[in-house]
């Protein structure tokens, strides 16, 4: 699992990495079934005031890498191996003291679901001091007010009334907000956003993107955005690394990324989604297949079934991340760029 | 495409009631879900039903095909009004309405093999008497929606979810259907293989001449796919154009808000382009504001009218604008020539628990505060 050129490329990049994932591997094991790899050597660094995309579709690993940094995989049955250095230190060899430490004070997630991930028996004002009463021993009389502001920096209505509210009486777009206020209320350095605006309407999602684009302009958090939606993507993030089937197969800028996609995976992605800019009564062009038709990574490219610029090598060695500086790609076959 | 109405929905209202109590089944409210909605499909054409969640947009859709029964208004089909039909007579019509559902999974029965699930329908209608015709029409169906004749002996959940989507058109296609609603079709599909449904979609309707009525709230995706497009917020239309004249001069501040919060893949459009953010959260469709629905998150708000006078679907007099777009804005003119200035729209809270009534302060224009 050891990729040369690219560990070269990024120990020199990482000194000033605030989050640098090395190598990242998560091997599921179930008895009786052969190990499944959702993650495979995933390797990416998020600098203070950075956002990192990952992009890719169901199954590609991209929950499963923000879980493990966060250390909130369980541990039966599951193997993460690489390292997740944060400032320096590598999370996945705390101990879960330490890790519970950090979670909230040094690193915060939004997840995609806010109403299954806030406590329904509990007002929202609690599940924020709550925060600030863990990582800073404020008692809760004094973190009331800090929590009431984080509330209104996150642009929710009459937060001293909200306080009191319970997850239910919120829509789905204040809920998200609240959710946000809790991992900010400690000010971590970096900020994992899993889906965050995938359960809500677009005119809500334009609200929550803007939210999060302000705050790492303000406060240089570092943010890994993950998604599906390259739109998302393409508004918001200043790196962008596709996944595909739990390996990185392209990253790069996201200005050069769109106007040029290496990748066929990539090119696929963004010549078979319907744009509202686009001149109407053009067909679409679909990827073929489901993403469920991989190839294992071993012994080959596992996009080459559904590829369209797959060769005899592709089903038989390995393509291997190949970062020039600008654009990292793992394909054998590229996609041209008409320059 | 002709001329001809397929589908003639007049002034459709559902509301359904809020009830209370343990005993005594107290109404005491109702959810607006569709609030008087005029719309004609025409043969052969693609109308576009797009919204965001709660507007009304799948109720109409069942509603057109009678599975939600009108509170007022009618749905007529073909000149019959669906409403007035019972029993046979109703079940007998339904053969030329189908359904796509939003949940492939969850709309396909687990237990029934693929051919089962596609003989069900015609063998209600009658098409399957005789067992060498139906087993043509079988396979001629899975190669219309492309998928292999093995497929007929297997179940559902050894089908991915674009394959599942597959069987569901099959199903609705089975019974030679004139209109076809189909309810967030690829919403719930990887990226890369909505692409293969939308395509599907459009062959099959070149193919067999159908009718479509597509719910969706993605834009590009009802965009892409329709010709005609309404829009709705808070159970009614609020504009309803071609989908090109939509896209290129929307008039509604609503249509305008949604077109520019659509993320575009392309990060010089994403960077240049000019974002109306809407402040605050869908209104309560149990309580919904009086006046036009919008006015409560309108950049473009008056004092007058807005929070007082419902507007209609209305031709609008603008250059270079046609008669098939109409806008429900009272002042759509003014705000297209620039008379009317977007202003700042603080956010208002969003009554979640449903029921009217309670919540007074939530109603009007008190709610909402303008920092002109």
């Amino acid at each position: 699992m050891t990729e040369t050129i690219e560990n070269v490329n990024q120990q020199q990049s990482s000194t000033d990495a605030l989050l640098s994932v090395r190598d990242l591997t998560v091997t599921f094991q179930r008895q009786g079934e052969q190990p499944f790899r959702a993650v495979d050597g995933v390797s990416f660094d998020v600098r203070p005031g950075q956002t990192v995309g990952l992009v890719g579709e169901s199954g590609c690993g991209k929950s499963v890498t923000s879980l493990a940094i966060m250390g909130l995989l369980p541990h039966r049955g599951v193997t993460v191996e690489g390292e997740v250095l944060f400032q320096g230190t590598d999370l996945l060899k705390e101990s879960n003291n330490q890790m519970r430490d950090r979670r909230g004070r040094d690193l915060g997630m939004i997840f995609q679901d806010p109403l299954s991930s806030l406590n329904p028996v509990v007002p929202i004002g609690i599940q924020v001091t709550e925060v600030l009463e863990r990582h800073r021993g404020m008692s809760r009389k004094a973190a009331t007010p800090v929590a009431r502001d984080m509330l209104d920096k996150v642009g929710i209505p009459d937060p001293e009334r909200r306080l009191k509210d319970y997850p239910h009486q919120l829509s789905g777009g204040m809920r998200q907000r609240a959710l946000i206020a809790m991992a900010l209320a400690c000010q971590p350095r970096v900020l994992i956003a899993d889906e965050p605006t995938t359960a809500l309407d677009v005119t809500i999602q334009a609200q929550i993107l803007a939210l999060l684009r302000d705050l790492v302009q303000d406060t240089g958090t570092a943010l890994v955005m993950i998604t599906h939606d390259l739109g998302v993507v393409a508004g918001l993030c200043d790196s962008v690394n596709v996944l595909y089937a739990g390996k990185i197969v392209e990253r790069g800028d996201r200005h050069p990324l769109f106007a040029a996609p290496r990748h066929p995976y990539t090119a696929g992605l963004l010549s078979s989604i319907p744009r509202l800019d686009a001149p109407r009564g053009e067909r679409l062009t679909p990827i073929p297949g489901s993403v469920s038709d991989n190839l294992p990574w071993d012994h080959a490219c596992a996009f080459a079934p559904r590829c369209p610029n797959a060769l005899e090598v592709c089903r038989e060695v390995r393509p291997e991340l190949v970062d020039d500086g600008s654009r990292a790609l793992r394909c054998h076959n590229p996609v041209e760029v008409n320059r | 495409m002709s001329n001809e109405v397929l589908v003639d929905v007049k002034g459709v209202k559902v509301h359904f009631p809020i009830k209370k109590g343990v005993i005594f089944d107290k109404t005491v409210g109702y959810v607006y879900a569709v609030d008087g909605v005029d719309l004609q499909i025409r043969r052969g054409e693609t109308y576009g039903l797009v919204g965001e969640s709660g507007c009304g947009k799948s109720t109409l859709g069942r509603a057109i095909l009678n599975l939600e029964t009108p509170n007022e208004g009618s749905v007529e089909f073909d000149g019959v009004d669906i409403a007035s039909l019972r029993g046979e007579e109703l079940r007998h019509k339904r053969q030329d309405i189908q359904m796509v559902f939003q949940d492939p999974m969850g709309s396909l029965d687990p237990r029934q093999s693929v051919e089962s699930l596609l003989l069900e329908g015609m063998k209600a209608h009658g098409l399957a008497n005789d067992e060498k015709t139906a087993a043509k029409r079988l396979r001629e169906l899975l190669s219309a929606v492309g998928l292999p004749t093995t497929a007929l002996k297997k179940y559902p959940h050894e089908f991915s979810g674009g394959q599942r989507q597959r069987i569901g058109i099959a199903r609705a296609l089975s019974v030679n259907p004139k209109l076809i609603v189909a309810d967030e079709p690829v919403s719930a599909l990887d990226v890369s293989v909505q692409a293969q449904v939308i395509n599907l979609l459009e062959e099959l309707q070149d193919q067999f001449g159908l009718t479509y009525l597509v719910v969706a709230h993605d834009l590009a995706v009802v965009r892409h796919i329709s010709d005609r497009i309404g829009v709705m917020y808070l159970g009614s239309l609020v504009e309803e154009a071609d989908a090109d004249d939509l896209y290129a001069q929307p008039l509604h501040p609503y249509t305008r808000a949604l077109m520019s919060a659509v993320p575009v893949p392309d990060p010089l459009v994403e960077d240049r382009r000019e974002r109306i953010l809407l402040t605050g959260d869908l209104p309560s469709p149990a309580n919904p504001p009086t006046g036009c629905r919008f006015h409560t998150r309108c950049p473009w708000r008056q004092e007058t009218k807005c929070d007082t006078e419902r507007p209609q679907l209305r031709v609008v007099s603008i250059d270079g604008v046609p008669a098939s777009h109409r806008v429900a804005c009272h002042w759509a003119e003014q705000i297209e020539s620039g008379e009317i200035r977007p202003h700042e729209v603080a956010a208002t809270l969003t009554d979640q628990s449903g029921t009217a009534g309670d919540h007074a302060d939530f109603v009007g224009p008190a709610s909402v505060t303008e920092a002109l």
